[in-house]
């Protein structure tokens, strides 16, 4: 336990009665009231996350040009005032780690992943970029949900989607990973229990990450160690929207390798036909392809089992036998995503 | 009615004459999170102690729980098909899991009391 990194809001956490676990070296909530209800918050109302195991860090808005090169996305024709979802890639095309930045007038907040913090670093470091790394002295909390913004715009001006702004307080973007509206603020340490205090004041609950799991599963977006890993690539992710850097960059020969011949791997999304759970690592059968479960949980919402299947080439069948622990269940796979 | 017992695998049972009634305990339900699907076993299916005899999906994970004793199930709670959720809210009660007519008695599990410091 003690090696274990906590965010400022550790005792709070506890004085909640949270069920905390291990999540890439910090002790993180996994749930408060239980992982179901604090999805339905989200989905029918606001909740709020504590994602300050997330690295920060804040870039020069002078090298955008070098951190454009090592990401598959278009950093600098964007305004700056917007946010972008993007990848890091290596030689190889594969995910290093796919991450948030922040655009503003004179910097960029980059959002990494907390399993991914101390690579990101090392990366930047190779590559001669300087960073300020902000995640020990700042918290980063998700608002999301339906209510999200209406809620929160009683104490902050709300940007368009996909948008940044800041004040003396918060440093913030529309954005999130929960498929719902909402902000996610990054703020002085000082500040978070007053900021999380008013959010409970309004109605929003706090949620763990057992509920942002099924939340983002729900939403069709990928967690990185799951459907994007160093052996991944955004094209075989099913990602190639994020593809839209105008210049070379770091991984490209092999991007555009793939997405010419389509010899790569696919990630599809299927649903179960029945209620048994099909988790990481379960093996399935399209025709004579197999492939393997990345992420797979209950769909709260749909009510039936759903995720992400990694097959090692395109899958010929829509229709899918899954092998639950020596049960074969049948399941689909889904052009569209789980929810609308 | 004899006391409630508890396996050191989680499950809790208490014998009544030739039968008895098992299910998981308060501690396991909360770490198993929220239960949404559960398998459970016909009625006349024999077990031997040790078995899996009922099997539990979560949000969390999915879990297994264990025959006390020899058996021969009497009895399923079908309420648990429609309200899975039944475990997490009411594990030692509405939350029960099959009865079972005992084949051989085995009344070794832990009082309350010897559980409680096992989990602790």
């Amino acid at each position: 336990m003690s090696d274990l990194k906590t965010t400022s809001l550790y005792e709070f956490h506890l004085s909640k009665d949270s069920k905390m676990i291990d999540f890439a070296g910090w002790s993180m909530p996994f749930s408060y009231d239980g992982t179901l209800k604090e999805h339905n918050y989200v989905r029918k109302s606001a909740g709020y996350f504590d994602v300050s195991h997330m690295g920060r860090l804040r870039l020069s808005y002078s090298q955008i040009e070098e951190i454009n090169y090592l990401i598959c996305s278009e950093l600098r024709d964007i305004e700056n005032t917007k946010a972008l979802y993007s990848i890091f890639l290596s030689e190889s095309g594969t995910a290093i780690d796919d991450v948030i930045f922040w655009k503003f007038e004179d910097d960029l907040i980059l959002i990494c992943n907390a399993s991914n913090t101390v690579k990101i670093k090392n990366h930047l470091d190779a590559n001669f970029i300087t960073y300020d790394d902000l995640t020990n002295k700042t918290d980063l909390i998700a608002v999301q949900g339906k209510n999200a913004i209406s809620i929160v715009e009683e104490m902050m001006p709300i940007p368009d989607k996909f948008s940044t702004s800041k004040n003396s307080i918060y440093t913030y973007a529309r954005t999130g990973y929960t498929g719902e509206d909402g902000v996610e603020v990054m703020l002085n340490q000082k500040d978070t229990l007053e900021f999380i205090q008013q959010l409970e004041d309004k109605g929003v609950m706090p949620c763990g990450l057992g509920s942002r799991d099924t939340l983002r599963l729900e939403a069709s977006l990928p967690l990185y160690g799951f459907e994007l890993t160093d052996d991944i690539s955004p094209v075989e992710a099913g990602l190639k929207w994020t593809l839209t850097n105008k210049s070379d960059y770091m991984g490209k020969k092999i991007i555009d390798e793939q997405i010419d011949t389509k010899n790569h791997k696919y990630l599809k999304r299927f649903k179960l036909n029945a209620k048994q759970i099909a988790r990481t690592g379960t093996v399935c059968n399209s025709g004579n392809v197999s492939g393997t479960v990345t992420s797979g949980n209950i769909s709260p919402i749909l009510g039936h089992p759903i995720g992400f299947v990694l097959f090692e080439t395109n899958p010929p069948d829509n229709l899918l036998e899954f092998d639950i622990r020596g049960n074969l269940v049948e399941g689909n796979l889904l052009d569209k995503r789980f929810l609308n | 009615m004899s006391e409630t017992k508890y396996l050191e695998t989680h499950e809790w049972y208490i014998v009544d004459g030739d039968k008895f009634t098992v299910g998981i305990s308060d501690y396991a339900q909360g770490e198993l999170g929220d239960i949404v699907f559960v398998t459970l076993p016909e009625v006349g299916q024999e077990f031997s102690k040790g078995d899996a005899i009922v099997e539990v999906e979560a949000t969390k994970t999915v879990a297994e729980a264990y025959a006390p004793m020899n058996c021969v199930i009497t009895e399923v709670n079908t309420n648990l098909e429609t309200e899975p959720e039944l475990i997490n809210n009411d594990p030692v009660g509405d939350g029960w899991m099959v009865k079972a007519e005992i084949k051989e008695m085995d009344d070794s599990g832990m009082t309350y009391q010897q559980y409680e410091s096992f989990i602790s």
